[in-house]
């Protein structure tokens, strides 16, 4: 099974034009030129991806993938709990 | 207000006859129609248009731009970026404040909206994308360029359908013209070639139906016109006070000597049949750039190809200017592009000057003899031009003139 961090960069280099060798997990979303309109959408694709609600908060342009991908996974872990 | 004459520092084009002035201009002189068949329309009434060729958003405009630009503004920033290099201003060195961005749109990102609009019937509201609205409304176009050159001056959108461009260019001279900024850059931008609009302008019998053969369909002044066929694309002016620009030592392409405006207030899309109005605002152009009408050389006209508009704007120039003119229209070529129209014909106009040189009117096999105007066929024509006018007409009855002179 793909891990969170794994769909996410897939995501941002399918989606969102990110060259896959300019992605760690330490990179930030400023660094991929990608601002809190693209992070909006970006959540929005998550949630149809996996059909789970993503807080809007969950990501904004200084954070790393990393960070984003580890709340995102948290996120899924409690909905798929309860 | 004053006067102060306005000079054309920077000119940049996107069309369907190439990315580029110079593309653009050899294009609209070689005289062939852009127009091609085009899959994104197949199985609809109208299937031609004079679409931008090899146009790529990622290599031309930038990553993510089809993410966040609808193609009316990637179109737009390509021209803009061309025609700022061309007046050799440098965006990180100038004063921002004082730099506006006027742009003519007649529709907006009708891409955008009708894509859009087709996933959410079939997926439902988790289709849509975040970036709907701010790629879809129309003033993003004049917002985008303010972000790209860091002009933070008058930034505004002008649309008056089919006459946006010239508007934009009118607009932007009298912030010049009043200090509001020391550079405008004016023009206008349209990519309107969705299957709904393309439909839309079919069903309203705007378009041509020579669908099988598109290169003869955009027949402006000929007998045989039946319509005009749709097209896209950008073109994008820097002006500034001529005083200003000679200062600098900055090449003019020309002068925006005049602009006037009218409105027919007569029907939603039909011409006034006497162009009284049109005929008031080219008056009031030439009343303001100090010309007499008997010292035009050159019309870039309206010209779009449809049997009505043709053969009213020609009894109108005839009537204010008489039969000197060498009149073309370059919709023959490059389309009938809308709320861009008045600004690419700006820009034609103004390489017209500057080359004293008339393009021809493709597809002018036989010119309808109810319009007796000189209008130029075949080949260019070579021939001073120190006193050249724009004409463009909206629908809505809106009429927008540029008066262009050689600097």
């Amino acid at each position: 099974m793909p891990t969170m961090y794994g769909l996410l960069v897939d995501l941002l280099v399918d989606r969102f034009e990110v060259d896959r060798a300019e992605v760690t997990p330490t990179t930030t979303f400023d660094d991929l030129d990608m601002d809190s309109l693209f992070l909006v959408e970006l959540l929005l694709v998550i949630q149809s991806e996996l059909g789970v609600a993503i807080r809007e908060d969950t990501a904004s342009p200084g954070d790393t993938i990393g960070q984003a991908a580890e709340r995102i996974e948290s996120q899924v872990a409690g909905a798929t709990s309860s | 207000m004053t006067s102060a004459p306005i000079g054309v520092t920077g000119l940049g084009l996107v069309t369907a006859a190439g990315i580029g002035s110079q593309a653009s201009w050899r294009g609209v002189c070689a005289g062939v129609s852009a127009a091609r068949r085009d899959d994104t329309l197949s199985g609809l009434p109208v299937d031609i248009s004079c679409t931008v060729p090899d146009f790529s958003p990622s290599r031309d405009v930038g990553r993510r731009s089809n993410l966040m630009h609808d193609r009316f503004v990637q179109l737009a920033i390509v021209a803009a970026r061309e025609a700022v290099a061309d007046a050799a201003l440098d965006p990180a060195l100038w004063d921002g404040a004082r730099v506006g961005v006027v742009v003519g749109c007649g529709l907006g990102g009708v891409s955008t909206w009708d894509q859009q609009s087709r996933a959410m019937a079939a997926k439902g509201p988790d289709a849509v994308s975040a970036l709907l609205i701010p790629m879809l409304v129309p003033n993003m176009v004049a917002g985008h360029l303010g972000m790209e050159f860091g002009a933070t001056g008058p930034n505004l959108v002008t649309a008056t359908a089919c006459a946006s461009g010239a508007t934009a260019i009118g607009t932007a001279i009298q912030l010049l013209r009043d200090d509001s900024c020391d550079v405008v850059l004016a023009g206008g931008s349209e990519a309107g070639v969705s299957p709904l609009i393309v439909t839309g302008f079919a069903r309203m019998g705007a378009l041509s139906r020579r669908t099988g053969e598109p290169a003869a369909a955009s027949r402006p002044f000929d007998v045989d016109r039946d319509g005009f066929v749709i097209g896209e694309g950008s073109g994008m002016l820097v002006l500034e006070r001529e005083a200003d620009a000679r200062a600098r030592g900055a090449r003019i392409h020309a002068r925006i000597a005049g602009y006037g405006a009218s409105a027919d207030g007569y029907h939603m899309t039909a011409p006034e049949p006497e162009g009284r109005a049109a005929g008031a605002a080219l008056r009031s152009a030439l009343t303001r750039a100090g010309v007499a009408p008997d010292e035009v050389d050159h019309v870039n006209a309206h010209g779009t190809s449809t049997p009505l508009n043709d053969v009213t704007e020609a009894r109108m120039l005839r009537a204010v200017l008489g039969s000197r003119p060498a009149v073309t229209s370059t919709k023959g070529v490059v389309g009938h592009t809308l709320g861009a129209a008045g600004a690419i014909e700006a820009a034609l106009t103004v390489l017209a000057v500057e080359n004293d040189t008339v393009p021809p009117t493709a597809n002018l096999d036989r010119q309808d003899p109810e319009i007796e105007i000189d209008v130029v066929s075949r080949t260019p024509r070579r021939r001073r031009v120190e006193v050249a006018v724009s004409t463009s007409f909206g629908f809505g009855g809106q009429n927008a003139v540029l008066v262009i002179t050689a600097a």
